[in-house]
């Protein structure tokens, strides 16, 4: 049925955003960017989950409220590399 | 020490996180535990400005946030396929490769050693001990056996094979720490009561080593051959060393002595060749380190002096317990 190939936007944007955060980019926004995307694939994706199963969104409220602490804090990291390298490129990590 | 009332505070948290993790109703308990974990790790890690903690928290954040994210989307791809039955080989690979990213497990173990090098020992104590324990449970919740076995070969064979090069401490007790998941991801497999006797051991054994670094503020492997050294810290350091790596009179044999016998129960015969052999690499190098520092004159400063009069109670107390401990054991029965 066609109704259900919505499963596979699901999956192939979060496969998509799986690419572009395990790629080589020049700025660690991006990075942060994808995950941004990912959680973006997963909202939708439980959204249309709950629809179909005619539940209440609670439980997507929850995951919209954890995933945007950890997008904060992946931007808490973001500033304090920028204080202490300048930018946030990936070629700055020699340390390690 | 500055900052002492937030550590207090981010440790509350951290480990209130693992005990929502793990005794939750639902795969999306188990998830925010996870979340809970990551978000109050990070303030404990990033506590000092300088470039090297901003890499290490930088690069725990990276992997440990995808790890979940990950976790997360299989949970629901479990949810949303209800009855079909033939998708649980791929989706329980799946999670389970999630879970062992975030524990530093073999084929995702490059984060580990990187970031064991950028903390601190007592940092590295939480990281090698108390963020292990969720994603274990969460994976003895729902594991597929073929695939644990094959990462049990990898995490063996790179942990024991990691550590060969390496001079420096943390990064050494890293390679030491993927192979130790390896027996406790067998162990998990066996039943949790078995995991749970061999982490204890394990963290105590662990908490002993970098308790002695702490002290004495080492990192680096050519620190260990400082001449003034007392004897018995040394010698501390010698059984703490074999205990770690399973020698029979000491502690750490036991744990590993109760999962060879349960391999030979269930005959995963090629399974003992490779843990037995694994762990002859391991001790070559302990052992090349320990002998080193006993007997090389490599190190002769006269201004360098280790003096530890004052906690000397310890350093006794640990070596009692590794050596005694298996067989003070056995009376507990009497």
């Amino acid at each position: 049925m066609l109704i259900y190939d919505i499963w596979f936007l699901f999956i192939y944007m979060f496969f998509v955003g799986n690419l572009i955060f395990v790629s080589k980019n020049k700025h660690l926004l991006v990075v942060l960017l994808s995950l941004e995307f990912i959680v973006l694939s997963i909202f939708f994706f439980f959204l249309v989950l709950l629809m179909f199963i005619d539940y209440d969104m609670y439980m997507l409220m929850v995951f919209l409220v954890f995933s945007v602490c950890e997008g904060s804090l992946g931007l808490s990291i973001l500033v304090s590399m920028i204080r202490s390298h300048g930018n946030d490129y990936f070629q700055s990590f020699s340390m390690l | 020490m500055n900052n002492n009332s937030n550590k207090m505070f981010f440790l509350f948290i951290l480990f209130f996180s693992t005990l929502i993790s793990i005794s939750s109703n639902s795969w999306f308990g188990c998830w925010i535990g996870l979340e809970i974990n990551l978000l109050s790790f990070i303030p404990l890690i990033s506590n000092s400005k300088n470039l090297l903690s901003v890499e290490t928290s930088l690069k725990y954040f990276l992997t440990q946030s995808l790890a979940s994210i990950n976790f997360l989307f299989m949970i629901l791809i479990k949810f949303s396929l209800l009855k079909n039955f033939n998708m649980n080989n791929i989706i329980s690979i799946m999670m389970n490769s999630s879970l062992l990213m975030k524990m530093g497990s073999a084929p995702f173990h490059f984060w580990f050693p990187n970031i064991v090098e950028g903390l601190s020992w007592m940092n590295n104590f939480m990281l090698m001990t108390w963020q292990k324990i969720s994603p274990m449970i969460l994976l003895s919740y729902y594991f597929n056996k073929n695939f644990l076995i094959f990462m049990i070969i990898m995490n063996l064979i790179i942990g024991s094979l990691g550590g060969l090069n390496q001079t420096s401490l943390r990064k050494l007790l890293a390679f030491s720490s993927i192979n130790n998941l390896g027996w406790m991801i067998f162990s998990i497999m066996i039943s949790e009561n078995l995991w749970l006797f061999y982490f204890l051991i394990y963290s105590m054994m662990i908490s002993m080593m970098i308790s002695l670094f702490f002290l004495m503020n080492m990192y680096f492997m050519n620190q260990l051959f400082i001449n003034n050294m007392n004897f018995f810290i040394k010698l501390n350091l010698l059984i703490n060393f074999l205990s770690l790596g399973g020698l029979p009179p000491f502690m750490g044999f036991m744990p590993k002595w109760i999962i060879i016998n349960f391999l030979l129960i269930n005959k995963f015969y090629f399974l003992i060749f490779i843990f037995m052999m694994t762990s002859l690499i391991i001790i070559y190098y302990y052992i090349r380190i320990i002998y080193s520092s006993f007997m090389f004159n490599y190190f002769k400063m006269k201004w360098v002096n280790l003096l530890m009069k004052n906690n000397m109670s310890l350093i006794n107390l640990s070596s009692f317990i590794s050596i005694s401990s298996m067989i003070l054991s056995t009376f507990i029965f009497m």
